[in-house]
């Protein structure tokens, strides 16, 4: 099929959209979607025309087995904090020799001991596949400190974007952290509306210069839960 | 896009979830579950299907919810197009005899349901059925039956008895007017 001119493709696109291009021909026309970003902006607007519609259609409950069978396919989700300052798991962990443990390990011996103020909490962030990807941590008075300890070499032109968020509501930047092994650090105050109330960091990869909008637009490369840092232990 | 406060909410469900966060993934599923449900069944009409598909879409959510920043609709509509998509893939191709009595037993009166608060004070809803009002009956009976119920071309032509390609005409015809329509409406903003 020859890119098709303005009036083809919106009478593709609503039929597409609506459901009477079958088969074939609609496993041509999502081809061509996926070649053509304006195919795609057509087929967008008639999904935000036509789509609507379905508001009006009395709801059904699905069964309970739909949510099971959903979370076994996605997998578990991010560790407790609480796993993560307990200290019988990085003696455990110190047993390992790997350039991660090690950074990880580092990091959390200059977090007890280090002169900086206090750390007031402390989040570790974890690939979908629970691996460390990087630490995070709010000192007083008024450091963010972004390490980095395994870094994302297939994402060179992307800009790696830290977002926090709160108990509820929309998630908020941070800034952008540096994709390599190491440090970022941020200047932020406790008291921060973006900082107060954090229960949960991720890092996106987004394009240069960050998300175009004010959330997330890319993939996200690694989250977890904030947890307070237990010192005496 | 008019500040609906539900919307709102799934928005930013839906960015949390695009970071990982488990819990607001969970909440999206309660508050949209039935309603997509309902969407694939029309669709689909076995049981056991809908809920493939329910479970294929909020797979696909969970894993392309950082694709919705970047969308220009409401975050139910983003939702229901996954679902709708994936039903209609799935839905049988050979149905040769559609099943008539399934049909019209589950109701195609969906112009007149019982009305969505939430959604009737939306502008995109409102315009799609103001303009689906100004269609000739025969085209807004195929356009609605294919929307809701997934019906193919010969399957209208089938349940409607009228030949093949009176019923291409109604579908071409009608979602031409369609588009006339709703771009008047984007145009001197009512609705």
């Amino acid at each position: 099929m020859r890119r098709p001119g303005d009036q083809l493709a919106h009478a593709l696109a609503a039929e597409y959209v609506l459901g009477t291009l079958r088969g074939a021909a609609r496993r041509r026309f999502e081809t061509m979607m996926a070649a053509d970003a304006s195919l795609r902006e057509v087929v967008a607007r008639w999904e935000a025309w036509v789509t609507p519609l379905a508001d009006r259609v009395e709801p059904v409950e699905p069964p309970a087995r739909v949510w099971k069978a959903i979370e076994a396919r996605i997998g578990a989700g991010p560790a407790k904090p609480s796993f993560w300052s307990n200290l019988d798991f990085w003696r455990a962990w110190g047993l390992i020799t790997s350039g991660v443990a090690a950074a990880l390990l580092a990091f959390f011996a200059w977090l007890y001991t280090g002169p900086r103020g206090e750390p007031v909490f402390i989040a570790v962030l974890t690939s979908s596949t629970h691996q460390p990807m990087g630490v995070v941590s709010m000192h007083s008075p008024n450091l963010l400190r972004v390490r980095v300890v395994h870094n994302w070499s297939s994402m060179r032109d992307k800009s790696l974007q830290l977002w926090v968020m709160p108990e509820s509501g929309a998630p908020r930047s941070l800034g952008l952290v540096r994709n390599e092994v190491g440090d970022t650090l941020i200047s932020i105050e406790p008291t921060d509306p973006r900082v107060r109330g954090a229960r949960m960091l991720a890092i996106s990869a987004e394009p240069p210069g960050g998300s175009p909008t004010d959330q997330p637009t890319g993939p996200m490369l690694c989250s977890g839960m904030v947890a307070p840092v237990k010192l005496a232990s | 896009m008019s500040a609906d406060p539900g919307q709102e909410r799934l928005a930013q469900l839906l960015a949390r979830t695009a970071l990982g966060d488990r819990n607001a993934f969970t909440q999206l599923y309660e508050a949209t579950r039935a309603k997509l449900f309902a969407v694939s069944l029309r669709i689909v009409r076995e049981r056991f299907l809908a809920e493939e598909v329910l479970q294929d879409s909020f797979v696909r959510i969970w894993n392309h919810a950082s694709e919705y920043a970047r969308a220009k609709s409401a975050p139910a509509t983003w939702m229901t197009a996954i679902v709708r998509n994936r039903s209609l893939d799935v839905v049988r191709r050979a149905r040769e005899e559609p099943d008539i009595d399934d049909v019209l037993t589950s109701g195609l009166v969906d112009e007149g349901a019982a009305p969505d608060r939430e959604a009737a004070a939306r502008a995109e809803e409102h315009s799609i059925r103001e303009c689906l009002a100004e269609l000739e009956p025969e085209q807004r009976q195929s356009i609605a039956l294919a929307f809701f119920h997934g019906l193919s071309h010969s399957e209208l032509a089938h349940h409607i008895g009228r030949p093949l390609g009176t019923v291409k005409t109604h579908i071409r015809r009608g979602l031409m007017r369609l588009r006339d329509c709703l771009a008047r409406h984007a145009i001197t903003g009512t609705g």
